[in-house]
């Protein structure tokens, strides 16, 4: 009459999950929504959000899943969001939106182990996509952390471990991240680059554009708040004087009354603006981020364009192709420079001094007054200008009132008040009302040096337009009006620039944020930018000059063989038990068989115990494993030396014993 | 006619100690039902000579099964339901002025019975508890400086009840110690609680058992538990348990060497109860968490029976 706790060969229950890794899987999935915060609307995260909770809360009272009917509502109405958003499925933004969507339905019906397991790699594909939206350093360190209520929920879900703390449970998921970091770097300097990122999305990003071709009153309004960088850019010697750094993007020339395009002038061909430099040359090295248009900024004035980009006639960088991943260019430029200097051609004088008919009567009799005080002094008449901009009760100020039809008069004589833009069309206008050709140059001006690591950071809100005007043996001169205006209304100036414009209202992390900078520009630099040129720099030491996919290859192959020999090496020098006698080599060796046949030892499991699951699982060789079974127990655990004859004959039996395969 | 009737018969003709142990065994299933494994646990703690911590909610048959017990062994039984103002004089005794004979006569207390049910056991005061618990480990009790030993065999079944704490004094873990094994009951499941709804009452049932052992069977069985051979490979087993314990790192304090000792005697008694002479690691197993479980002292919040049943897990058997 032998009692024994029974083990059931057969399939288990399913297993359902119990409420602590229920509350991590939630942890999970919420970890995941948030994530997506930043770039699908709160209206559709805190509902999510909210849900997630309320599931959590309700199992804690009751298990079982949603209902079918509830489910069906919420998967009608993440579709009806995403499409009243959207207008389409297809795209980052509403896939990421159907995803996190999806995710939260896999929650509400997550009860059994499998569920989780699969909710959990959800999870991670969720929290995966975020990358494709923002691969900064601190994103890609939050979803790093954000692996950890995963890796602690997969933990959770393995039978039979004992209780521990919260805390605890975090730690394998930890001590996992932290091991896997080494293999991480191995294959982030090892695996061949493609020309392109796997998920270079074309359109990406395409709201966020910097400086655009055309100004109209306002239109830089939006990028003077946006504090994301511009570029940064890195000197062979010494930056220029800070009342230097104006980043020539591209010219002006027409203006149709309310708003300034590039015009003919600026796509003319013919040769280029005759230039004369003076003083020292300044190289320096340009880190753009990804603008999605084609013009490339430099120091006013590049003398020669960088490798994939031209020259326009009038001293600005083309690049040829939209700028759609971070481009760098080394470009020289000349601070000190005459351009066109001796004699304006008669077709761009007609281009600099058109005015459109009709508009801006006011300011048209104002320099023509000015002139008429002036006479032939050009000088003169700028000087009348900038007074005005200085004295005239101006404004500088980001709030701007709406202008009317007349919008330089309106600003001239109304309201006063504007930023860059406003300065630069109204002193564009005056100058060519007064016969003096002027043109208006969009780009950025000024931005924050960063002493330690040596490069100028220039945000979008240092996004800033200014005037040229030709003068007769000057050539184009570059007269910042906003510069001249005393009166500034701003919330804070941000960064410390020097130059009273072109910065924002930054907020006072934004000091905080331009020393941090370094460490975002050492990621991008280092780790985003990563591309196949870099990585064949990594063997230049060891002789390598090419490297193509297939040197990478074998190198990868050879550190991981390299790796797992050192492991196995390891492995085995680790004293392996050994058997303890001729018996104990015996019943090893039946085990084998049997777990080969489909049958393993629990870890723990009894002999005993054992050999009575395996002979019910496979009943044709079930006497015989019964007698062996009888046999080795009473070997083992009758005698306390046993009996040579009786071992020999036990190895001889477990010779022939040739169980067939359980199914 | 009944079962009792048939097990009573089976124990008559029955002729060696061990079939009168089945027979026995048997007789204590049919009323305490469908608890197999804790009432052969309270028979491996009788053989291997310990006594028997009962825990659990009450109504799921602790006396029942301590008055079952009683009736088969046939032994001298003596209950004492422990109360917070009960004294060590109720349990052991007092000595009581004789005038006739113009001397102190020690008018012995329960703890002289053969098999003492100690209800409630935390009920009482430690000064109380630790009367009893001395007592059953020295198996004598002192009074007025005079050594009295108690009846042989001796055995102790307490109760209590873990979820009821107010104005209650839990057995310390060092007393805790002093129980062979502890065991819980739970409630019976749909079979055997059909069975006991439609039975007879339980009391009328136990009140119709009779003895199917005798003092000396006992003795004697124990004698032959002592004497079940535990092969080196068996105390490697247990030595591995032992030292598992106390590496454990959810386990505050592991098993002690007098923990090796009880787990040792009970899968003794356990291979005995399986009609074997020699014990396996699979007696080891059946034992080792009603031995274990209220020894660990756990590092945190941890139940300790499934810290006991995650420490047997973690032990690969030879």
């Amino acid at each position: 009459m032998k009692q024994r706790r029974t083990r059931e060969s057969g399939a288990p229950p399913v297993a359902t999950m119990d409420a602590r890794a229920f509350t991590l899987l939630s942890l999970t999935v919420l970890c995941a929504i948030v994530a997506h915060a930043a770039h699908l609307p709160v209206w559709y995260i805190a509902p999510l959000a909210a849900i997630i909770v309320a599931r959590w809360w309700r199992r804690r009272r009751r298990r079982g899943r949603v209902s079918g009917w509830s489910r069906a509502a919420m998967l009608l109405a993440t579709a009806l969001a995403v499409f009243a958003k959207y207008q389409t499925p297809f795209g980052p933004d509403p896939g990421a939106a159907i995803v996190c969507g999806l995710l939260v339905l896999k929650l509400l019906e997550s009860e059994t182990v499998r569920d989780a397991r699969m909710a959990v790699g959800f999870s991670c594909f969720t929290l995966m996509t975020v990358l494709l939206f923002d691969q900064a350093l601190v994103m890609t360190l939050v979803v790093g952390l954000m692996l950890l209520p995963a890796l602690a929920t997969l933990r959770a879900l393995e039978p039979g471990l004992p209780e521990s703390g919260w805390l605890a449970a975090f730690r394998p998921g930890s001590a996992l991240l932290l091991a896997s970091l080494p293999l991480t770097l191995l294959g982030f300097l090892l695996i061949p680059r493609l020309a392109t990122p796997l998920w270079g999305s074309p359109n990406q990003g395409m709201a966020r554009s910097g400086i655009s071709d055309r100004m109209a009153p306002g239109d830089l309004h939006s990028l003077l708040n946006d504090n994301s960088v511009a570029m940064r850019v890195g000197f062979d010697g010494e930056p220029p004087a800070a009342d230097q750094r104006y980043f020539r993007g591209m010219v002006l020339w027409r203006f149709d009354g309310r708003e300034w395009t590039p015009g003919f002038a600026a796509r003319r061909p013919g040769p280029d603006a005759p230039l004369a430099q003076r003083g020292d040359l300044v190289r320096y090295q340009v880190t753009l981020l990804p603008s999605h248009q084609h013009w490339l900024f430099a120091l006013d004035v590049p003398i020669a364009a960088p490798r994939d980009a031209q020259l326009g006639p009038d001293r600005t960088l083309l690049a040829s192709k939209p700028v759609d991943q971070t481009l760098r260019y080394n470009v020289t430029s000349a601070v000190d420079y005459r351009l066109h200097p001796d004699r304006l051609p008669p077709g761009l004088r007609r281009w600099a001094l058109e005015l459109p008919a009709g508009y801006d009567p006011r300011a048209r009799a104002l320099a023509k007054d000015w002139r008429a005080k002036a006479g032939n002094d050009d000088a003169a008449v700028i000087r009348d200008a900038l007074t005005l901009f200085h004295t005239g009760g101006f404004v500088y100020a980001l709030d701007v009132p709406p202008l009317g039809r007349n919008s330089i008069d309106d600003f001239l004589f109304n309201t006063r008040t504007g930023f860059c833009e406003h300065y630069a069309s109204a002193f564009t206008f005056l100058m060519r009302a007064a016969g003096i050709p002027a043109r208006v140059v969009v780009g950025y001006q000024g931005g924050y040096w960063n002493n330690v690591a040596h490069y100028l950071l220039v945000r979008q809100s240092n996004a800033h337009a200014w005037t040229e005007v030709w003068l007769q043996g000057r050539g184009w001169v570059r007269i910042d009006p906003t510069a001249v205006v005393s009166t500034i209304e701003m919330a804070d100036a941000g960064g410390d620039n020097g130059a009273p414009i072109g910065g924002s209202i930054g907020g006072w992390w934004l000091p905080w944020q331009n020393r941090m900078d370094i460490i975002n520009r050492w990621w991008s630099q280092s780790i985003i930018n990563f591309d196949a040129l870099s990585q064949s720099h990594l063997f230049r030491p060891f002789g390598v000059n090419r490297t193509d996919a297939q040197t990478l290859g074998i190198a990868l192959a050879i550190v991981m063989f390299l790796g797992l020999g050192i492991g196995a090496l390891l492995a085995s020098l680790k004293p392996r038990e050994k058997p303890r006698d001729a018996l104990a080599a015996a019943q090893l060796r039946l085990q084998k068989r049997l777990a080969r046949a489909g049958v393993v030892r629990g870890h723990a499991e009894g002999p005993g115990d054992y050999y009575e699951r395996s002979a019910r699982a496979m009943p044709s060789a079930a006497p015989m494993l019964r007698a062996l079974s009888t046999e080795y127990l009473l070997l083992r655990y009758a005698h306390s030396e046993p009996p040579p004859e009786r071992v020999r004959d036990f190895v001889r039996q477990v010779r022939r014993l040739r169980p067939s395969r359980v199914l | 006619m009944d079962q009792n009737f048939a097990a009573a018969t089976a124990a008559s003709l029955a002729n060696t100690p061990r079939q009168r142990l089945n027979a026995a065994l048997a007789q204590v299933n049919d009323v305490v039902v469908g608890k197999n494994l804790p009432v052969r646990l309270a028979f491996a703690s009788l053989l291997a000579g310990g006594h028997l911590l009962v825990e659990d909610v009450p109504g799921v048959g602790k006396t029942t099964l301590a008055h079952a017990l009683a009736a088969t062994l046939g032994l001298s039984f003596r209950r004492i339901q422990f109360t917070s103002d009960l004294l060590p004089s109720d349990i052991v005794g007092v000595s009581v002025f004789d005038r006739d004979a113009n001397a102190f006569r020690f008018q012995a207390g329960p703890i002289f019975a053969q098999l003492l049910l100690a209800d409630e056991i935390n009920r009482a005061t430690p000064k109380t508890q630790s009367a009893l618990l001395e007592a059953m480990a020295e198996n004598q009790v002192t009074v007025d400086g005079a050594s009295r030993a108690l009846a042989q065999p001796f055995f102790v079944v307490a109760t209590q009840n873990p979820l009821d704490m107010a104005g209650t004094y839990p057995l310390p873990d060092s007393q805790l110690d002093r129980f062979m094994l502890r065991i819980a009951l739970d409630y019976p499941d749909a079979e055997a609680e059909r069975r006991l709804l439609t039975g007879e009452d339980r009391s009328t049932l136990v009140g119709r058992l009779q003895a199917c052992l005798s003092g000396e069977d006992i003795l004697a069985l124990r004698q032959q538990a002592r004497a079940i051979t535990a092969s080196p490979a068996l105390l490697d087993y247990v030595q591995t348990l032992l030292s598992a314990s106390r590496k454990h790192h959810d386990i505050r304090t592991g098993l002690s060497p007098r923990a090796g000792l009880a787990l040792l005697a009970a899968a003794r008694a356990w291979a005995l109860l399986g009609d074997r002479d020699y014990a396996l690691p699979e007696d080891v197993q059946a034992v080792f968490v009603a031995v274990a479980g209220h020894r660990l002292i756990p590092a945190r919040n941890v139940a300790r029976d499934a810290l006991a049943q995650a420490l047997l897990e973690s032990v690969a058997v030879e």
